[in-house]
């Protein structure tokens, strides 16, 4: 259980999340919507531990980590694969998914879930000797996906892994994320696609300016008028 | 044609000593951004702790070279740690100077321990060998046959090894690396710690060519500039190429033309790298 109590966090002088309470239950599939600038990569950072919080707290499974570097972060099970990817362009897609696997380093286990990863992203197995940087937009995020999964998390953060991407990878990429859901590991997702991804999450959070302003199960979200309006264009 | 073949190697036995230690200060730009002004300081310390062993406790040529080696490895990691990881966030400026500090910190202690004077070490290694019509030291051809195992130990601690890998991942994306679990602060401190090792290895396979002097790393220090330089800050293949390049131009010169003029090749080939491609020869390995 990931759980943010009232958290504040800022670049400058002034606060970017304003008291912003989320929680995401384990194994669930947990989707923040809000629109560019509402602070969804900001709040992300601060829970991987690129930012810090200046109030609050955030706790994963009981423990504190907001004082908890992102080299940590991830050994205690957190992943995320990052807006904008951050893949190591010039390493082969292999190399990649193998430094994925550098909180644990377990052989066998590296070997398991690399065997997920070519199930998952057929396409991985087949590009793996490519360096990461010379693959199309839909290739490189299932990359970053990979990476992150390489890991063994037990929560995977992803930051809008549909920006930019064709409407038909982006279908890919959301049935992907249902199927590792699925799988077991808990996920939590921003997306500016209320309905798709509404569809295959079990709760969802709507941020405006860096506040939540609406917070409930996801069939309920999908028919509130609010989000409606705001996401759906009905 | 003798002369030619003979100056020939020993530009490449030079090559393969800039090569050990421009490696070192490429790495540490790529990982740390920043130019590491003492690196030539720590050649110099290198070399005399390699003297030291060598003449003073008396081991063997190869093991002074190993142990001077792992104690640079260590002052690296604390010259990390102790300067450059406090001024991480701070303007280049300070880190430049800083660096420079740390540069003369370490001359000072050279001097106090060994005084100005230049010292000898002594060749362990004696004789020579004739390939093609030159004859050629056996000291050059254990610089030529070290550089190249070195170098390719290197190599596969960087591209195959999981550890090594760390380096070149936050090099390519600090954020990435992050997220992937890599601490930055290890990183930092093992690559300055490897760059000291390094530029150690270097310093005692040419310090019975050269004499030891507290200042002896001043001139090193513009030559792996311009070396790294040339090949383009950061970049791994440029360091190589570079270094043989400056290496085998530098020994030519002085032969044909005036050993002052050899001495000068770096610097022209500086000031003409910065005048007509400040980005380096193998800039595209830098990009991105
Ligand atoms: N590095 C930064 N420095 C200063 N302000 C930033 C920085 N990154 C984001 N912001 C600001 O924080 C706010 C939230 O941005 P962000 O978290 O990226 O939102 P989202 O991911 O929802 O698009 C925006 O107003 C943005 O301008
Ligand atoms: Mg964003």
């Amino acid at each position: 259980m990931l759980s943010l109590e009232n958290i504040s966090v800022g670049y400058d002088a002034t606060d970017v999340l304003h008291g912003v309470s989320i929680s995401a239950r384990p194994g669930e599939l947990t989707v923040i919507l809000g629109a560019n600038g509402s602070g969804k990569t900001t709040l992300f950072k601060t829970i991987s531990g690129l930012l810090r919080t200046r109030s609050g707290t955030i706790e994963y499974n009981g423990q504190t980590i907001q004082r908890t570097r992102a080299n940590a972060i991830v050994k205690r099970g957190i992943a995320q694969c990052p807006e904008g990817r951050h893949l190591f362009g010039k390493m082969s897609v292999e190399k990649n998914l193998r430094l994925g696997t550098y909180p644990h380093r377990n052989r066998i286990r590296t070997e398991e879930i690399l065997h997920e990863v070519h199930d998952l992203f057929p396409i991985l197995k087949e590009k793996a000797a490519h360096p990461a940087g010379s693959l199309s937009g839909g290739q490189q995020q299932m990359v970053a996906i990979g990476r992150a999964l390489m890991s063994d998390p037990s929560l995977l953060i992803l930051d809008e892994p549909s920006m930019g991407l064709a409407p038909l990878v982006v279908d890919q990429v959301l049935e992907s994320i249902a199927q590792i859901n699925r799988n077991g590991i808990g996920v939590l997702l921003s997306e500016q696609n209320a309905k798709a991804s509404l569809s295959i999450a079990h709760r969802g959070y709507v941020l405006a300016e860096g506040r939540v302003v609406l917070a409930d199960d996801a069939d309920k979200l999908l028919d509130n008028p609010q989000v409606q309006a705001a996401y759906l264009g009905l | 044609m003798t002369l030619f073949t003979q100056q020939l190697f020993n530009g490449v036995a030079l090559g393969g000593v800039y090569c050990l230690a421009a490696i070192g200060l490429t790495l540490v730009f790529g990982v740390l951004r920043i130019p590491n002004l003492a690196h030539g300081a720590l050649y110099m310390l290198g070399a005399y702790v390699t003297y030291f062993f060598l003449t003073t406790v008396g081991v063997p040529y190869v093991a002074a070279i190993g142990i001077a080696a792992l104690i640079l490895f260590v002052l690296g990691v604390l010259l990390e740690r102790l300067v450059f990881h406090p001024l991480r966030n701070a303007p280049h400026t300070h880190h430049m100077i800083a660096a420079i500090g740390a540069m003369f910190f370490f001359q000072s202690v050279a001097q106090a321990i060994w005084g100005a004077d230049f010292r000898r070490m002594e060749t362990p290694i004696s004789g020579s060998l004739h390939i093609l019509d030159a004859e050629i030291s056996a000291q050059r051809i254990v610089i030529i046959v070290t550089a190249v195992v070195v170098l390719a130990l290197l190599t596969w601690f960087i591209k195959r090894s999981i550890h090594g890998q760390t380096i070149e991942a936050i090099e390519q994306d600090r954020t990435g690396a992050a997220l992937v679990g890599i601490n930055p602060a290890m990183v930092s401190m093992l690559t300055v710690g490897l760059s000291a090792l390094l530029v150690t290895i270097a310093a005692g396979l040419v310090a019975p060519i050269n004499l030891l002097s507290p200042t002896m790393g001043d001139s090193l220090n513009l030559k792996v500039f311009a070396i790294i330089i040339l090949g383009g800050l950061g970049s791994l293949p440029g360091a190589i190429v570079g270094s043989f390049a400056l290496a085998i131009a530098e020994t030519m010169t002085a032969t044909y033309i005036s050993s002052a003029v050899g001495e000068a090749v770096a610097f022209v080939v500086l000031v003409a790298v910065l005048a007509i491609r400040p980005t380096g020869l193998f800039a595209k390995a830098v990009q991105r």
